[in-house]
């Protein structure tokens, strides 16, 4: 049983988590430790310093390390950090052998909207590239109770203007999200789910009966959450094979696989 | 693969463990208006996931009871007698009835299966320090019951900085913090390792990277209690925390079954 997670970081963060891997060889030794094959991941200078330096060093940070797969942190192209233009941007994208954006909205401070990302949008449709967002970007916490329906609303509204764009909600299941992102599932054949915190009891089972496992990556939102609670919850939950190969490696392989750069 | 632990490897081989006969210190039953799911949280549901990740009991605080405590307890002892030996209750007190607390408490008295106290303090708007909850707290005291209380971070219902006056007023009363007073770590490792009478337990906490190594190591294992919620979540994700924190494997078996043997005296 192979798992290639689809969500975790190393690097020192502005709040660490109790633990956490400061490098890319210590990622692969907890890889290790919990059985995890390989890792779509970003570091840390990406998400608390800046994209513009962090997109470099996840580069030559994991140059050298054959399962560990960089993904880059994508910003509004009106300000021209990035690229001149997006088509530059993805230029670069290629070269670097970079299949996978992310989003980050509130803490880069713009629009996840077809006002700031639209052109950028078509051009991630054209060229098959997934964004994952993190639904936290989107959930204040308001005294304690986050409010997950702004996060939920934020995504049907962008899906409903670019239902052909591959978007991976991430880090979005904790305390029963099931009534928030079925009707989602259900309207746009290109969202998925990172399930690093999908712990729902039966839920893979009931999901994958319902709608298939074809929209569910395994994920282990690497270092907030340990790695052996989702290994351990995929690998076990009462469904095919087949579903259990996709949600462990084969959709995320796939996805990657997909991207025209 | 460098985690070498025999309960590591036998559960990834096959879901559960011999030797290890997990309890949940922290569980629920039936529906509940927050989560949809998939088999109601019925008993037959919990027990598919119990069976598969080798739990051989949960402690159950009925989600009926958190809200009108009678008909829940009447579920709950349905389930109790249906099922002998997989399933305890607690008995949950709502302190917004105080005029119904000691017919309460006497029934507690006479039922069958029910272990302890289960406290919700952040739903009810009470502090557990308060009247509200006074004369449970008095009752578990004079018998020495366990008493679970939900607690989170900087709540003013339920925090950790509300503890030591509880473990110093009820010292025979074995008190157990729900979700270990999630994010407020300091302060509940350090009222859990100072006061006997005080146990964590690992519902949600576990989602916190390397917590649990932490507990072990400032408080001890001995003082932990593994939970997961049960039927909100599924078992073997919460057990894969336990199984790959750095921790040495009587850790493990003292939080996943040892503590709650003897704390709740299912033990033999």
């Amino acid at each position: 049983m192979k798992f290639f997670d689809c969500n975790s970081s190393y690097g020192i963060l502005d709040v660490p988590p109790v633990q956490y891997a400061a490098t890319p060889a210590d990622l692969l030794a907890e890889m290790d430790f919990c059985a995890v094959d390989e890792a779509l991941v970003t570091c840390a200078a990406q998400r608390c310093d800046s994209p513009l330096v962090g997109n470099e060093l996840v580069l030559e940070q994991t140059r050298a390390q054959p399962r560990l797969h960089p993904a880059w942190v994508l910003l509004p192209p009106q300000t021209e950090e990035q690229a001149p233009t997006v088509d530059q941007f993805l230029a670069d994208m290629g070269r670097a052998g970079v299949k996978a954006l992310w989003a980050f909205p509130a803490r880069n401070k713009y629009l996840l909207n077809a006002t700031t990302l639209g052109p950028v949008f078509e051009e991630l449709i054209e060229h098959s590239i997934p964004l994952f967002f993190p639904l936290e970007e989107a959930v204040p916490n308001m005294g304690g109770h986050p409010t997950y329906h702004l996060g939920w609303q934020m995504v049907d509204t962008l899906l409903s203007q670019f239902p052909r764009l591959t978007f991976v909600v991430a880090n979005p299941m904790v305390w029963g999200q099931d009534r928030y992102f079925r009707p989602l599932i259900e309207r746009y054949p290109h969202l998925y789910l990172d399930i690093g915190a999908y712990e729902q009891g039966r839920g893979l089972e009931d999901f994958c009966r319902k709608y298939g496992a074809e929209r569910l990556l395994f994920g282990t939102h690497y270092p907030e959450i340990p790695m052996g609670g989702p290994v351990l919850n995929v690998l076990h939950a009462d469904i095919s094979e087949a579903d259990r190969e996709m949600i462990g490696a084969g959709n995320l392989t796939r996805l990657l696989q997909e991207v025209k750069l | 693969m460098t985690n070498r632990s025999r309960l590591w490897q036998e559960y990834l081989a096959n879901g559960k463990a011999e030797g290890c006969p997990v309890i949940s210190a922290h569980a629920h039953y039936g529906p509940y208006m927050g989560i949809y799911f998939p088999e109601r949280g019925e008993a037959n549901s919990m027990l598919k996931m119990m069976d598969r990740a080798g739990i051989v009991r949960a402690v159950c605080a009925p989600h009926a009871g958190l809200i009108e405590p009678d008909r829940g307890h009447a579920l709950m002892a349905e389930v109790i007698e249906k099922y002998p030996g997989r399933f305890s209750g607690y008995w949950c007190i709502n302190p917004n009835y105080p005029e119904k607390l000691a017919a309460s408490l006497q029934r507690f008295s006479e039922a069958r299966g029910f272990v302890g106290f289960k406290f919700l303090a952040d739903y009810h708007l009470q502090p557990i320090t308060g009247p509200g909850y006074a004369p449970a707290l008095a009752y578990a005291n004079e018998h020495r019951l366990p008493v679970l209380m939900h607690t989170w971070g900087y709540s003013r219902f339920d925090g950790p900085a509300l503890w030591s006056e509880l473990a110093e007023k009820y010292p025979r009363a074995t008190l157990i913090m729900g979700h270990s007073g999630y994010g407020e770590w300091d302060l509940a490792l350090a009222v859990a390792k100072k006061y006997d009478n005080v146990y964590l337990e690992l519902c949600a906490a576990y989602h916190a990277n390397g917590i649990i190594e932490r507990m072990v190591k400032e408080v001890g294992s001995q003082k932990v209690l593994y939970g997961e919620d049960l039927p909100w979540f599924d078992p073997e994700y919460s057990i894969g925390c336990v199984l790959c924190a750095h921790i040495g494997e009587d850790d493990r078996h003292n939080i996943l079954h040892r503590n709650a043997e003897r704390i709740f005296g299912f033990a033999g």
